[in-house]
């Protein structure tokens, strides 16, 4: 910050995409109105969304996707080796994502169900975490491009970035949503964690917990609602094992 | 004999003597608008703390600002938040400000890396205030742990400003650590100030260390003159507070004559958004100063 | 107060001739619940027939347009080594039309906090007098207890207070901006046919509301309850999610964040709207947290409802429009809570 007597620093930024959907990936190209200023602010090394070339080193590298192979393993632990911060970005890579729905099933079946007869390797997912120390989480399913262009700031100041501590129930009540369970539906917001501004309750769609739990989530009293609301064991579960981000009944 | 009841003179508030001013119906101003300030100086106190002279950019507004001994200002880093802080300068400096601040958050991280000469901004001051009026004549008693010496310190300046004004004055200060020691520089300059008294204490010393060892509590119970007649100011962790306001009180002097100095977090400093309430009481406007008799009654104070 | 009779299809012109210039902002049905109930909230109007003044209440209070969820404080810009700031307060008049009894208290009592004291708010202060306020007397809502707390009738804090006397409206003035206003369609005055009809319909108002519970003992309760089990049992229930103050009409807590362009060459000090049911509400620098546990902040909730804003204002902040109770999935209601409360002293 200049009026600071602080001069920014332009990290190098590497993007890498795991088990998943590249939508993370995709979504950093959004938000067009800063789209320009945030390329500016860093210094893309490798993206391949957005440009083919890759060229040497980096200080963070963002890491999307799950990890499912023993070569993303091998890969992933490169990474770690060579950058300086890891960012695990969007929900796959924070706690495995819709990747992991398949660890409660059986691998063999799975595998048959999906790649036929021409069989593949395939490891249980897991988080990035779960492989490599991790530095920072974002979660999301996408991200949100704004609160990315934030955490990267916060990187580039070498401050601690801190997520809302409240739950999407208030950021609903704030944009006048009407509250899904009302409707008669199944909702996670009471759970999950703010700042997505709630534009799926908004849009009519009941939270998933794609951001993973808020800071102070109280599950006995959300299983308890959910049940006397008349979800079953197993839709809740359905629910809240999505992203693989928050606790199951018991 | 001690007395039983103390008098209570109603023309030692402060502000008393100030004339009166029939005509003010509105108090409604651009409070949110800060004054523009720069950092003219920066001094290291110890690894984490830091002293910051601030001046006011704006010569009128830097002749019009005055404070009492206990209040803060909330510091502002535009684009990246805005914290109360207690000013530990003397009422006397008209040309700066007067900050001890600890890196502790966002706010404090940008600032101890900031360059002497940058721009901040300042509102203020807010809170209430020791009362330095209402103490004269009387024996004082300082006490402050860890950062609390930071609020202490305006007091302490002031008292020693106005030294006839006062009687005895003790300072008593400890830290966990020798390292921890705030202002060690100004401690000389105090203990030769007459009738002016330090002592320190820290709970782990070094193999350089002399002073005492352990709790500012023991400092408190050494001294063997009579303390009835005396005012306490206490400033250090919450924790400090029962311990050494509990000591006090077996010494004689009553509960709403010692004075602390609370932290709680604030986003206005005006008394709007709650987040320093405690109970029906702002902490920044009732407070940051409270009498100890106040703070027995507010729940969850301490 | 002066009091004058407008017929309801004059009421409508004037809302009309309102529109064509101003936002009017009145309660409007959104949606149906599962149960079949509509759920209305107050938005701006494009045209009269949105208006719904028989509604039975709002999911969201009217707060928000005085009091915004988020608002931008101040904007920075950033030169060299130098910034600037520029604040802006709101210039342009609005109408809220169709406001019940405890939404003008609740004004009121914001007002006690924002207007009066030290440091006035200008921000609140400009929105509150650019606000028309247009109430309306109403049959009792489901699930409120205004009667409780005395806040079911309102004699100042609007312009024009209507009561539905089927074909007219009874209108009690509050303002010398609501009397010309009026002016602008045909009004009259007051016969005693008209005040018998009125009476007749308070009373029918007064009389639909079930016996209140006696509130006044709940600020020495609270003092003495500080450690009672009712904390637990309730807290244990909350979940932490900051929908109760969202909705009351009264909350006016907030934080407050900053934020740059990623060029760094403007920036923002935002005001978000917050709840002191929320983790970190009072959490300090370096992590201490002055209420970490739910039931602490809970309690802290009703604290300051019913005994904190008592000690300040001699009046309870609640004004029993059982708003947070409805939208509480946990089922956690004031109502309940008081009479726990009470039971403490004189069982129930």
């Amino acid at each position: 910050m200049n009026y600071l007597g602080i001069e920014p620093v332009r990290p190098r930024v590497a993007l890498f995409s795991f088990t998943g959907c590249e939508g993370c990936q995709l979504q950093l190209a959004n938000h067009e109105e800063s789209l320009a200023e945030f390329l500016a602010a860093i210094r893309i090394v490798r993206f391949r969304e957005i440009s083919s070339s890759e060229q040497g080193e980096y200080d963070i590298a963002l890491v999307e996707g799950a990890i499912t192979r023993n070569d993303e393993v091998e890969r992933l632990l490169a990474i770690r080796a060579q950058t300086k911060v890891l960012v695990a970005l969007g929900s796959c890579a924070c706690y495995g994502g819709v990747n992991r729905l398949k660890n409660s099933l059986d691998p063999a079946v799975m595998n048959r169900e999906v790649y036929g007869d021409l069989s593949q390797e395939s490891l249980p997912t897991r988080s990035v975490g779960e492989v490599v120390t991790v530095d920072l989480e974002i979660p999301g399913c996408p991200v949100s491009k704004p609160e990315v262009e934030r955490i990267i700031q916060h990187l580039i100041w070498g401050i601690p970035y801190s997520f809302p501590a409240y739950p999407v129930c208030l950021e609903c009540k704030q944009s006048f949503t009407l509250c899904r369970f009302q409707q008669g539906e199944l909702c996670l917001g009471p759970l999950t964690r703010g700042g997505c501004r709630a534009i799926c309750p908004a849009g009519g769609l009941g939270c998933w917990g794609c951001r993973g739990p808020a800071a102070d989530p109280n599950y006995p009293e959300f299983f308890a609602i959910a049940r006397q609301q008349g979800f079953s064991e197993r839709e809740i579960n359905e629910r809240l094992t999505f992203f693989g981000g928050l606790e199951v009944t018991p | 004999m001690t007395p039983l009841l103390h008098p209570y003179d109603v023309t030692r508030e402060e502000g008393f003597r100030a004339p009166l001013d029939y005509n003010r119906k509105s108090l409604l101003k651009d409070v949110d608008r800060c004054h523009k300030a720069e950092i003219v100086s920066v001094i290291r106190l110890t690894r984490k703390e830091r002293l910051f002279h601030i001046r006011l950019l704006e010569q009128g507004e830097r002749e019009r600002f005055s404070f009492l001994p206990g209040q803060f200002v909330m510091l502002e880093l535009p684009g990246f938040g805005e914290i109360p802080i207690s000013i530990c300068g003397s009422t006397s400096q008209k040309g700066f400000l007067e900050l001890c601040i600890r890196e502790a958050g966002r706010v404090t991280t940008m600032l101890h890396r900031a360059r002497v000469g940058s721009r901040v901004g300042i509102r203020g001051p807010f809170g209430s205030f020791f009362p330095l009026e209402r103490m004269k004549g009387h024996d004082i008693l300082l006490v402050a742990g860890g950062l609390g010496l930071a609020p202490l310190r305006a007091p302490i300046m002031h008292i020693t400003e106005n030294r006839s004004d006062y009687g005895e004055v003790r300072i008593l200060y400890g830290t966990t650590e020798p390292e921890q020691l705030l202002f060690d520089y100004q401690y000389e300059q105090w203990r030769r100030v007459d009738g002016v008294t330090l002592s320190l204490t820290v709970d782990r010393p070094d193999a350089g260390w002399q002073g005492a060892v352990g709790n500012v509590v023991r400092l408190l119970e050494e001294i063997n003159t009579p303390l009835e007649e005396s005012y306490a100011i206490v400033c250090g962790p919450p924790v400090m507070f029962n311990s050494v306001c509990g000591t006090l009180h077996s010494r004689g002097i009553p509960r709403d004559r010692m004075f602390v100095s609370l932290e709680r977090r604030m986003q206005c400093g005006m008394g709007k958004c709650c987040r320093c309430n405690v109970g029906s009481t702002y902490v920044c406007m009732d407070g940051p100063v409270f009498d100890f008799w106040t703070v027995m009654n507010l729940k969850e104070a301490i | 107060m002066l009091f004058r009779i407008v017929e309801k299809m004059a009421f409508r012109s004037l809302i009309q001739l309102l529109l064509e210039t101003t936002q009017v902002i009145g309660p409007r049905k959104i949606a149906v619940t599962r149960e079949g109930k509509p759920v209305h909230q107050y938005l701006p109007l494009s045209g009269f027939e949105e208006l719904e003044l028989g509604y039975d209440t709002t999911d969201i209070p009217a707060k928000s347009y005085f009091l915004p969820y988020e608002e931008n404080l101040s904007t920075w810009s950033f030169i060299g080594n130098d910034w600037t700031q520029e604040i802006t307060y709101r210039l342009q008049p609005r109408v809220l039309v169709g406001l019940h009894a405890c939404d003008i208290n609740a004004l009121l009592k914001l007002d006690k906090v924002m207007t009066r004291e030290f440091f006035p708010s200008p921000y609140y202060i400009s929105r509150r007098k650019n606000s028309f306020i247009i109430g309306i007397d109403h049959e009792p809502c489901q699930g409120g207890f205004c009667h409780w707390l005395g806040t079911d009738s309102v004699n100042r804090g609007f312009d024009l207070f209507l009561t539905d006397l089927g074909d007219r409206y009874f209108v009690a003035i509050d303002s010398e901006r609501g009397f010309t206003l009026l002016q602008q369609v045909a009004v009259r005055l007051v016969t005693e046919n008209d005040t018998a009809d009125y009476l007749t319909v308070r009373r029918r108002i007064a009389s639909g509301f079930a016996p209140p519970l006696d509130v006044r003992q709940l600020p020495r309760l609270l003092d003495m309850e500080f450690d009672s089990e009712i904390w637990r049992r309730w807290g244990a229930k909350c979940l932490s999610c900051g929908s109760c103050a969202a909705v009351c009409p009264t909350c006016y807590c907030y934080g407050v964040s900053e934020n740059v362009s990623m060029d760094f060459t403007r920036g923002a000090k935002v005001k978000q709207l917050y709840s002191c049911t929320l983790k970190d509400f009072a959490e300090v620098a370096g992590g201490h947290n002055f209420r970490s546990a739910r039931e602490t902040r809970l309690k802290y909730r009703y604290y300051h409802q019913h005994r904190g804003f008592v000690e300040q204002y001699d009046e309870p902040k609640c004004v029993g429009c059982g708003r947070c109770g409805r939208s509480c999935l946990a089922g956690i209601n004031p109502q309940e809570i008081i009479g726990d409360l009470l039971a403490t002293e004189v069982p129930s």
